[in-house]
């Protein structure tokens, strides 16, 4: 069973980074549970920012996020998106 | 009391979520997409100059109440609906079926829902949920946007029933009074999809379906003559992405969840043909999803000149001319 490595982690926050062209942050300061929204993480990200990634992510792993409420829950943080990241990897397996 | 059995579900869209959860506590083996491509729910109009609006919109689905009448006529279950003068009456009636142990669904205005967090909290006259039991002074909520049941006071609910404005709901509840033991999936289906094509294809009418993606085409370039300032265009650019992505369309203003039903369609119907057609929108959503970004991007940075309304406005007729064909192609397939 693959889990969630720190290698992934750091690859979807310079996804995001380079999506949304964020220069102003290094990766090690984003944390990975908390929430990408609201203003808690060292990024802080709005509606429109969710739907750039969403699409970025389509994009780098041809894996569409259709309904938003999947798509919500899967954003909420790093980890999230990373534990998203793998389980559809071990369902193409 | 709580009814037993009643499962909550999450959605994608609160009226076709809504109908789907009370069809299957009723017995009903259906899906939500199912039940928004049985109904023939992907539409397209385009609204530049209306009483109710004070700025052009656009909507991405039929109107509500239509996707219930069009379940019956080819289903054959029977919906009880009615609408209240008063919230004593509404209360009165929605109390006597939660004791009768019948999950009800409601229509609110969403800016009540005291368990919606503010911010998320918005003027939606046409909010669709299911009230599933009542302790006290206080309901038990199914709203298929929440992941679990919530608890909402009877004078909140009461509010939101019995709230004014454009569409008011009117304390208006409903839930099917008759089920079939079975129905022609097939039939059902092939109608379905049949009348989705004639009001994307064929209506008379220039601002609806395909004519009426055309008609935003030609029309949004006259946006910015239209707003107050700038502050105004942006929001209303930025709303383009709300009402396509943000009001539980399940995606690109309801081209997923058509996709998602021609997919099972074709499973149940044994035709493989209609899974190439459900690949195909899916690929015409991303456009939209395209479209919609686009919007966002350019309202968020009020980066709204001339050449970014041409831009969009291509980008409509695009979605246009790829869903013109596409619905052409599956009408012909389907009879």
């Amino acid at each position: 069973m693959n889990k969630v490595t720190e290698e992934l982690r750091t690859e979807i926050k310079n996804l995001i980074m380079e999506t949304l062209g964020i220069s102003g942050v290094r990766p090690q300061e984003i944390d990975n549970a908390k929430p990408l929204f609201g203003g808690e993480n060292a990024l802080t990200l709005d509606s429109v920012d969710a739907l750039e990634i969403i699409m970025a992510i389509q994009r780098k792993y041809n894996l569409r996020i259709a309904d938003q409420n999947l798509a919500r829950s899967v954003i909420q943080s790093i980890d999230s998106i990373a534990e998203f990241l793998v389980a559809e990897r071990e369902k193409t397996v | 009391m709580i009814i037993e059995n009643f499962q909550h579900r999450m959605a994608a869209h609160c009226e076709s979520g809504s109908i789907t959860s009370l069809l299957i506590h009723a017995g009903m083996k259906i899906t939500e997409p199912m039940v928004f491509g049985i109904s023939s729910g992907i539409f397209f109009g385009y609204f530049h100059k209306m009483k109710s609006f004070a700025f052009p919109t656009f909507i991405v689905r039929n109107k509500p109440g239509q996707m219930r009448r069009n379940l019956e006529k080819r289903t054959g279950v029977r919906f009880y609906s009615k609408d209240f003068k008063n919230a004593a009456a509404g209360q009165e009636a929605l109390d006597n079926l939660i004791n009768k142990g019948i999950p009800t669904a409601v229509q609110v205005d969403m800016f009540y829902l005291d368990y919606v967090p503010s911010w998320e909290r918005v003027h939606i006259n046409v909010h669709f949920l299911v009230v599933i039991g009542k302790e006290g002074d206080v309901y038990k909520v199914s709203d298929s946007y929440f992941p679990g049941v919530v608890d909402l006071p009877v004078s909140s609910m009461n509010t939101a029933r019995f709230a004014q404005g454009s569409m008011s709901p009117k304390g208006f509840l409903f839930y099917p009074k008759y089920v079939p033991a079975s129905f022609d999936y097939q039939k059902a289906i092939r109608k379905g999809i049949k009348k989705a094509c004639f009001y994307m294809l064929s209506l008379p009418i220039p601002f609806l379906g395909i004519k009426g993606i055309r008609m935003f085409a030609r029309k949004i370039t006259d946006w910015p003559s239209l707003a107050r300032d700038t502050e105004h265009l942006s929001h209303e650019v930025m709303k383009i992405n709300i009402l396509l992505e943000d009001q539980g369309t399940g995606g690109a203003g309801f081209r997923f969840m058509y996709a998602t039903f021609l997919q099972q369609a074709a499973e149940m119907t044994g035709r493989p043909e209609l899974k190439s057609f459900a690949g195909e929108l899916m690929e015409i959503g991303d456009g939209w999803r395209e479209f919609s970004l686009f919007a966002a991007r350019i309202g968020k940075s009020r980066d709204l000149g001339a050449d970014k309304f041409k831009q969009l406005s291509m980008l409509l007729n695009q979605r246009a001319d790829k869903e013109e064909s596409f619905f052409k192609r599956l009408s012909k397939a389907i009879h």
